[in-house]
């Protein structure tokens, strides 16, 4: 037993420090090739994994499904701009402090919430995205600057602002790598497999002592926190940030990368998000196609490819170490 | 252990148990049958917290546990097997098992998501001692498969594995014999003898007569979600009433 664990343990280290070599190198070569439109690329992969990630946990690992999950993003990226601007708390903090705040408004959320099942709850949190977004839009007093979006600062620290492109870069690979572990560590915890319980079966998962509405709780704080950190992330990367970011669309995109990589493992969010953005960037010059090619691929990936991307990779990588042992 | 006071409970006009009143004592085997739709399973589900009887009392080791919830119930130390396989699919085996352990770990949120020194230890004796249960009850060698990859017999096997590892006092069985052959079952039988050895009262809903002849210490029978009768094995087996309701007849 204590050699599976150790080769777990690994193994994730393995795979962790090959990211980190693959994050390293990538935009080293990008600026040597003078694509360093590349490197923001790079910077809204890590956003979005970390996103993405979140809402993994709520939905792939405790099985339940958020379509309202631009709020969370909302709450992180204009609650740390807020922050900052406002009462001037450093960035980094700034961020920790609104990701918090979220992850409250997701334990308020899920309270009620946690005794809706699939349908009902993707009703309710369709309400609730329709709501942050609307209070966003429409602030009291315009403290959000409504439609007109709202400036952020740059995340510093000590006094050293990072705000060149390489700099976001290095501060995003370094949250993403943070967030993936803390991920990790939940996931293959008593925490997690309480989650996981829950989405294979929330009557046994109750008959063995598992207080189910609690997890369900915290499933959906964790999931807010994530990507409202996300949100933060983005809000301080990209020095302004307006309503639209934070419309159902965006819900829409966290749901699709998250299926279109697979669920409930660490590289289907990944995947996707990589999959998914290199595909916007493909589409950029017809935009207004866009949300009918996710609309296919959402469609061919629930019909054809139940597991993802990673699915496919990890049914032939299995296939592949079989064939290897004969 | 178990004390079982005039429990009833209605859905609507519809009375599912009426009035059941038994006992489960230490290191006993106890059994209760009856034809379908007896009530047997409702009532499984009252001592386990699934439902809160409209009457009565039910008293485990001096504390009344009537309209607890089924993880608060599971947490004072009675746990159970389903009817319908309930397990967790698409787990391993042996993290089925330290999912039943979940009462007995003691890491939360925030040592797991730092992998806290002691959360590793726990983790760690956690699936020692739930790989020792497997070789308990015979599935060792299934530890890293999945749950939904296992046999008929060997998923029910599973399920008592799963609910010993919370340590209960008290364990209820429902139906643990359906599906399986007949050396699962002489294993079965040979694993209440081993169960009932670690000191953990067994109340058991079976269809198997034979089985439950030989295992049971004494008997309860439901009929109509009424109890019909009560006594030592060889004293149901002749009781007219309980012919009639198997058998049907006057």
């Amino acid at each position: 037993m204590k050699e599976l664990t150790q080769k777990l343990k690994s193994k994730s280290i393995v795979e962790n420090l090959g990211l980190l070599a693959v994050m390293a190198v990538l935009p080293i070569i990008f600026n040597a090739s003078g694509f360093s439109y590349g490197i923001t690329i790079l910077v809204f992969i890590c956003i979005y994994i970390v996103a993405v990630s979140g809402l993994d946990i709520l939905f792939g690992y405790s099985g339940q499904i958020s379509m309202g999950h631009a709020a969370f993003y909302a709450i992180g990226a204009y609650g740390s701009a807020m922050l900052s601007r406002y009462l001037n708390v450093p960035v980094i903090l700034s961020m920790m402090i609104a990701s918090i705040i979220a992850a409250l408004v997701g334990a308020l959320l899920a309270y009620p919430a946690s005794k809706l099942v699939f349908h009902f709850l993707s009703l309710a949190t369709i309400a609730f995205g329709e709501i942050v977004y609307q209070l966003v839009l429409q602030s009291p007093n315009g403290i959000t600057g409504n439609a007109v979006g709202f400036p952020t600062k740059s995340i510093s620290i000590f006094g050293f602002q990072f705000s060149s492109n390489f700099n976001v870069y290095f501060i995003c690979m370094i949250f993403l790598l943070l967030f993936l572990i803390a991920k990790g560590n939940l996931v293959n915890s008593r925490v997690g497999r309480a989650f996981i319980a829950i989405r294979e079966n929330s009557h046994a998962a109750e008959g063995m002592g598992i207080n189910v509405r609690k997890y369900k709780i915290i499933a959906f704080a964790t999931s807010a926190y994530f990507v409202a950190f996300a949100g933060g992330m983005y809000a301080h990367t990209v020095g302004y940030i307006s309503p639209d970011t934070f419309t159902n669309k965006q819900s829409v995109m966290f749901v699709t990368m998250l299926l279109f990589g697979g669920t409930a493992s660490k590289w289907g969010p990944v995947m996707g998000v990589v999959a998914v953005l290199i595909l916007n960037e493909l589409l950029r010059s017809m935009e207004n196609m866009q949300m009918l090619v996710y609309g296919a691929l959402l469609l061919v990936v629930i019909l054809a490819l139940p597991g993802g991307i990673f699915g496919v990779v990890k049914d032939l990588v299995n296939k592949i170490s079989k064939k290897g042992a004969m | 252990m178990l004390k079982v006071d005039n429990v009833t409970l209605r859905f609507g006009g519809l009375v599912a148990n009426s009035e059941v009143c038994m006992e489960v004592p230490d290191g006993k085997i106890v059994g209760l049958i009856g034809p379908n739709g007896a009530g047997k399973t409702t009532f499984f589900n009252i001592i386990s917290g699934v439902y809160t009887p409209n009457e009565g009392k039910i008293n485990f080791e001096g504390q009344e546990i009537q309209g607890k919830r089924p993880h608060q119930i599971n947490e004072l130390g009675i746990a159970r097997t389903y009817q319908v396989i309930n397990l967790f699919r698409k787990m391993t085996v042996v993290e089925n098992v330290v999912v039943g352990m979940h009462t007995q770990l003691e890491q939360g949120f925030f040592s797991s998501l730092f992998k806290t020194k002691k959360e590793r230890e726990e983790e760690t004796k956690a699936f020692e001692k739930a790989l020792e249960l497997l070789e308990f009850v015979g599935l060792r060698h299934r530890a890293y498969e999945t749950a939904g990859s296992l046999s008929y017999g060997e998923q029910r096997l599973l399920e008592i594995c799963r609910g010993l590892a919370s340590q209960p006092k008290l364990i209820l069985l429902d139906e643990p014999a359906a599906g399986m052959n007949a050396t699962e079952k002489v294993e079965l039988d040979h694993l209440l003898q081993k169960i009932l050895k670690k000191n953990i009262g067994i109340l058991i809903i079976e269809h198997d007569m034979k089985l439950m002849m030989g295992v049971a210490d004494y008997l309860y029978v439901l009929n109509y979600g009424k109890l019909l009768a009560e006594g030592v094995p060889s004293e149901i087996q002749k009781n007219p009433d309980v012919i009639a309701a198997y058998l049907g007849g006057e």
